[in-house]
């Protein structure tokens, strides 16, 4: 049976599973999330050398790599995606991404209805992504994006239908959107707002459901981030123009640095 | 045959289950040993560990004050060459230093060389075990010493200890401390990410470079006149995989001819350098490969074994860059101590800023130093800050600040700048303090040799004045190679086929330390 060890260390969580992906779903031979704030590159290796061992299967077996791509905290999510190059290159095996907001909603498969994932993206901002659940179905209604909560939940109550509610941005900004949606506004336990491995290896079967899955090349896996560098958004905002050559300054011929 | 036995480490396992297979008929799973490395002190394993791969294990149970050698293989390739013996030296010390009463085993009746060498070891058959192996339905024979402390088993022990010195450097070690580096032809994948430079490296021996491969995001932070660390970060992500890949496709090699994965895990940026260790760790989760943590600075370090690889400590180092200006004695390899370092500014810091005062864009070094050629040094007398003080600290921003004002005034007075003369005074500001705060040392430390490692030691300039000072009180002096200077991992391999002789590795969760310190 093939073997897909999937992660993802785009919240606070390490999450981490191991199964396997056919046409009709995933078959789960174990899972490891861990709440671990700000330390996944400390326990995302263990997590997995157990979750290895306990399902008695060593990495040598692992034919595919899933990493979520976020979005998430820009450090934690390259720490998940560098993680999961550096195993896919190493074994040789095919790596795809898929987009953690995904496998948050995927831990409603099975509802119906308006899922809305908000991942905390700091700075007072979050990121939004809209589900309709139908049956097994599951159906993202909106891109990638970045923006203040009360604009999400202000276009969410335009909706005007119930919306079930995950993901780690509400933590901070559930109020956000119960008052703004009142009646319509759903909170999913908070046990349910982060990914899980399970959920990752199940948005990885519904990508490559919809071929969007990717060519499985490691080198073009890389982090979804919703925004630019400060000093990019900075450099836009204040419009300065840039030469051609997009270098500042005098042609560069070696010598000291 | 070279080969060092140290104590068994998470990341040998899949090379211990491998030789476990093909060694027995019944052979413990992986599960076994992780069980058996979490009983903590009641154990102790080994293995022999060579150029060429893992060559074996053992394993000491402690039981009520005496110890059971729980398991002892050699692979296949390499029996008979002693290292049984090496591996049961080093449990025997273990034993001694435990103060077991005595030692014992079980083995095979039909295993005739396993027995003959325990045997040898003063080990003797004193009953046996009906039925013991599943598989066969063979007896188990249950051998035992003497008291280790009886004259005939200290007989017994060295004789087992000569055996396993016949093979050569063999060398036992407990806790990675104390050991010098052992000659081998260690095949060694080392990646850096430390600060705006992606790069891989294969080095062989130690010394020979097999490819290194630096993607250079120098053209991305430029026109923001130095680098952001939030771009220096997605910038890793998307090379990493390929410059790996180039570096091992340059050296002609695969994976699988590589001995150990090496990795910068400080100082440096922290977003930048979680993205090479993370990638890294995946490789040696992978491959099975051991994986081994260098100090950048102790990379700019070995830089110059690299081109002169008769360098030997006592020995003063300069380390001059963007992020470090220090003075370091070494009086051995591994042995560091900082004797002065910028008390502000680092060198390339200040060449950056003054740089860009000029209006010359970054980085600042190059463009200073080229300029200067053509100017003249003395033209404008700049502070030399600190130069007669009596310690080894730099202060560079005094400098910096009166080259700013220098610059004001003449624009004030209309005067057109002459940036080469400014460039020249400058740098030869610069140099004059490096210059003599480097002599100071070596004459403090009474050292006969001297490096520069570090980006600025590109600064052609530099290298000559510190070169002609040294030489003219006898000092050698070892400066590297221009491709060497600025960041690259062929010098984080020359660190790591050090730290690797030394048995000293990262496990799992080993996290990357943007301060690391030196020494």
């Amino acid at each position: 049976m093939r073997l897909t060890l999937a992660f993802d260390t785009s919240t606070e969580e390490v999450a981490t599973g191991l199964g396997s992906i056919s046409i009709g779903g995933v078959h789960l031979f174990g899972e490891m999330n861990l709440d671990v704030p700000r330390a996944s590159l400390t326990h995302l290796f263990p997590a997995i050398a157990r979750l290895l061992e306990s399902a008695d299967r060593t990495i040598a077996e692992v034919d595919s790599v899933v990493v979520g791509r976020g979005p998430g905290s820009f450090t934690g999510v390259r720490i998940g995606v560098s993680a999961a190059k550096g195993i896919a290159q190493g074994c040789g095996v095919p790596l795809y991404g898929v987009n953690t907001l995904d496998a948050v909603a995927e831990r409603f498969s099975g509802r119906q209805g308006l899922v809305g994932v908000v991942g905390d993206a700091m700075r007072r901002e979050v990121y939004p992504a809209l589900y309709r659940l139908s049956g097994e179905r599951i159906e993202r209604l909106t891109g990638d994006a970045v923006t203040a909560p009360a604009v999400v939940a202000a276009e969410w109550a335009k909706l005007r239908e119930p919306v079930l509610l995950a993901g780690n941005g509400l933590h901070k900004y559930a109020d956000v959107f119960t008052d703004r949606l009142g009646e319509a506004a759903m909170l999913s336990p908070e046990v349910l707002w982060a990914p899980t491995g399970e959920s990752l290896l199940m948005a990885a079967w519904r990508a490559r459901a919809r071929l969007t899955l990717g060519d499985g090349d490691p080198q073009t896996v890389l982090p979804v981030y919703t925004r630019l560098s400060d000093a990019e958004e900075a450099e836009r905002t204040h419009a300065v123009p840039s030469p051609a050559s997009g270098v500042a300054g005098p042609p560069r011929s070696g010598g000291a640095r | 045959m070279s080969a060092r036995v140290r104590p068994l480490l998470e990341t040998d396992l899949e090379r211990v289950v491998a030789i476990e297979r093909a060694t027995f008929p019944t052979p413990w799973t992986r599960g076994m040993f992780v069980d058996e490395l979490l009983q903590g002190r009641s154990r102790a394993w080994f293995v022999a560990d060579s150029p060429w791969g893992l060559l074996g294990y053992a394993g000491l149970m402690e039981v009520d004050g005496e110890g059971h050698i729980l398991n002892l293989a050699v692979r296949g390739d390499a029996r008979g060459r002693g290292i049984g013996a090496a591996l049961l030296e080093a449990v025997f010390d273990e034993a001694l230093r435990r103060e077991l009463a005595r030692l014992t085993l079980e083995v095979r009746p039909s295993n005739v060389a396993a027995r003959a060498m325990y045997a040898a070891a003063g080990f003797s058959e004193e009953g046996r075990r009906p039925g013991y192996y599943a598989d066969s339905g063979e007896d188990a024979i249950v051998m035992w010493t003497g008291p280790l402390s009886s004259e005939g088993m200290q007989i017994a022990m060295s004789a087992v200890s000569k055996r396993a010195a016949d093979i050569g450097a063999v060398t036992i070690e407990r806790d990675g401390s104390g050991l010098e580096a052992t000659s081998s032809n260690d095949v060694i994948l080392a990646i850096e990410t430390s600060c705006d430079e992606t790069a891989a490296a294969v080095l062989r021996g130690g010394r020979e470079v097999l490819s290194s491969v630096v993607a250079s995001q120098v053209d991305f932070h430029a026109r923001f006149g130095g680098v952001v660390p939030e771009i220096a970060s997605r910038k890793h992500v998307e090379a990493i995989s390929g410059v790996v890949d180039e570096a091992l496709t340059l050296a002609g090699i695969g994976l699988r001819d590589v001995t150990a994965i090496a990795v910068t895990y400080g100082p440096g940026l922290v977003g930048a350098l979680v993205v090479g260790v993370a990638y890294a760790k995946g490789l040696a989760l992978a491959s099975g490969l051991p994986l081994v943590g260098v100090n950048h600075l102790e990379g700019h370090l070995f830089a110059n074994v690299l081109k002169e690889p008769d360098i030997e400590p006592p020995l003063v180092a300069l380390l001059v860059s963007g992020g470090h200006t220090s003075l370091i004695h070494v009086p051995a390899w591994g042995e560091y101590h900082t004797l002065g370092s910028t008390l502000d500014d680092a060198a390339g810091e200040a060449f950056d800023k003054v740089a860009k005062a000029l209006g010359l864009g970054y980085p600042g070094g190059p463009a200073i130093s080229r300029l200067a050629v053509d100017g003249d040094a003395a033209a404008i007398p700049f502070p030399r800050a600190m130069i007669n003080t009596a310690d080894l600290d730099f202060s560079l921003s005094g400098l910096k600040t009166a080259v700013i004002t220098y610059i004001r005034k003449e624009e004030q007075a209309g005067r057109e700048l002459n940036l080469p003369d400014i460039s020249a005074s400058f740098q030869a500001a610069v140099i004059d303090v490096q210059v003599s705060k480097a002599l100071r040392a070596v004459a403090e430390t009474g050292v006969s040799t001297f490096l520069i490692g570090g980006g600025v030691s590109a600064n052609p300039a530099l290298r000559a004045a510190l070169t002609t000072a040294m030489n003219a009180r006898g000092v050698r002096v070892s400066v590297p190679p221009f491709d060497l200077c600025t960041d690259n991992a062929a010098m984080i391999a020359a660190a790591a086929h050090f730290r690797l002789g030394r048995g000293e590795t990262l496990g799992p969760s080993a996290e990357a330390i943007p301060d690391l310190r030196l020494g």
